[in-house]
C-alpha cells in the first residue's frame, strides 16, 4: 500500500528570491549578533545563510491531509562557497519530501523544504532543508 | 558473542551519526562495552547498495543490515531482507499490516520481530489489549535503549504469556547511545541468515551496559 498522503508536490518550486548584493555592514552585523569570529571583515561566517528570508516559506498547494497544526521539527545546512561581501544570492526553495511516521504520541507528518543558494557565478553556498512537522 | 541489534545512523532522518563514527565510539569505550558488531534498522528503508565490508575490515567489527518498519501493531525490525520482501511490502508505509509482515517475511528467509513493545502507540503491549496475538512471533526486543521508565519493565509480562525469545538493542539515533543495550549470543554470528537463523532457534538474551558505562566513566 502507498502512502496515503499525496506526494506529487515534491520537486515542485515555491519561491525563488534574488537578494540584494550582501554589504559589509550586513556582514558585520551579523558577526557581531552572533558572536561568531571573523577573520576576514569580507568573509561572512557561514551561518549568515540563516539570516536570508525568501518571499515564501511554504508552498501555497500543501495536500489538505498533511494537517493543520506545524512546527519546525529542525534543519539540516550542509555549506559550500563562502559568501563574500557583494556577493549577489539567489535562493531557490522547492518540496523536497513529504513523508509520514508513527511515535509514542501517533502518527506525525512531515514536509521537507530545501533551499539551495548560490551566488551570482552559480557557486553553490548552502543547501538547506528545513524539516516541519505536521499533526 | 554481543551484537547491538537495533541502530541508527545518518541514513535514518531522525539521527545524525555516522557509522564509522560509532565504530570510532565502540573502539574507544571497549572497556565498558564489549561489542562484537552493530546492525544497522533504519526507519522504514532498505538500502541494497549499502557496503560496510571496509569499516568491517578496519574496525573488526561485524555490521549487518536490517530495517525498522511500522505497522498496526507498532514498529517492527526485519533481518534477512531481501528482493521478495521489498517487493512485497512498502517499507514506507507506516500502516503495514504485522499479522501479515511477520509470517509472510520468515516465509521469505528473513524474520520480522516487534521492538520496543512496551511504548505506548508503537509497541505491542498496548496492541495486544485490544487485538489478538500476532501469528509466528518469535521474538521481541525486551530490552531497548531509548525507552522510558518502565517500558521495558511492561515487556516481561508479555515475555512470559507467550514464551517469546527475547533480545536488546540500543535504538542508537545519537554516536553515545550505541552498544548500551544488546544482545549476547551463544555461537557465533557473521552474516545476516546467521542472525535470522539464531533468532527463530533461541540462545540468546539482552545485555545492559548502562551501568558499566556509567561506572567506567
Amino acid at each position: 500500500m502507498a502512502l496515503e498522503l499525496d506526494r506529487s508536490i515534491i520537486g515542485s518550486e515555491f519561491d525563488r528570491t534574488i537578494f540584494d548584493p550582501v554589504t559589509d555592514a550586513e556582514v558585520a552585523e551579523y558577526a557581531a549578533a552572533s558572536t561568531e569570529p571573523q577573520p576576514d571583515q569580507t568573509i561572512a561566517s557561514p551561518t549568515f545563510v540563516v539570516r536570508l528570508r525568501g518571499r515564501r516559506f511554504m508552498p501555497s498547494n500543501l495536500p489538505p491531509d498533511l494537517g493543520r497544526a506545524a512546527f519546525d521539527a529542525g534543519k539540516d545546512i550542509e555549506w559550500g562557497a563562502p559568501i563574500r561581501v557583494g556577493d549577489v544570492l539567489t535562493a531557490v526553495s522547492t518540496v523536497h519530501d513529504i513523508y509520514e511516521k508513527t511515535g509514542r504520541s501517533g502518527s506525525m507528518r512531515f514536509l521537507v523544504l530545501r533551499t539551495v543558494i548560490t551566488n551570482q557565478r552559480s557557486e553553490q553556498v548552502a543547501v538547506i532543508d528545513q524539516r516541519m512537522m505536521f499533526r | 558473542m554481543i551484537l547491538d541489534l537495533h541502530t541508527h545512523s545518518e541514513a535514518s532522518e531522525d539521527s545524525r551519526a555516522p557509522v564509522e563514527t560509532y565504530l570510532k565510539w565502540l573502539a574507544r569505550k571497549r572497556e565498558a562495552l564489549p561489542i562484537d558488531g552493530i546492525v544497522l534498522t533504519e526507519h522504514r528503508q532498505w538500502n541494497s547498495h549499502a557496503d560496510y565490508r571496509a569499516l568491517e575490515d578496519a574496525y573488526g567489527l561485524v555490521i549487518l543490515r536490517g530495517a525498522e518498519v511500522e505497522t498496526d501493531y507498532g514498529h517492527v525490525l526485519v533481518y534477512g531482507v531481501n528482493e521478495d520482501i521489498t517487493r512485497r511490502f512498502d517499507f514506507t508505509n507506516v500502516r503495514l499490516s504485522a499479522q501479515e509482515l511477520i509470517p509472510a517475511v520468515a516465509h521469505m528467509g528473513g524474520i520480522a520481530v516487534p521492538c520496543h513493545p512496551g511504548r505506548p502507540t508503537i509497541g505491542l503491549c498496548e496492541h495486544y489489549e485490544t487485538k489478538p496475538p500476532i501469528d509466528g512471533v518469535v521474538a521481541v526486543e525486551a530490552l531497548n535503549g531509548g525507552s522510558r521508565r518502565g517500558e521495558n519493565e511492561r515487556v516481561h509480562a508479555l515475555i512470559e504469556r507467550y514464551g517469546y525469545h527475547a533480545f536488546g538493542g540500543s535504538d542508537s539515533h545519537l554516536v553515545s547511545f550505541i552498544g548500551i543495550c544488546a544482545t549476547e549470543f551463544d555461537h557465533e554470528i557473521r552474516t545476516i541468515d546467521d542472525l535470522v537463523q539464531t533468532l527463530f532457534q533461541g540462545g540468546y538474551r539482552p545485555l545492559d551496559f548502562r551501568d558499566q558505562l556509567r561506572k567506567v566513566s
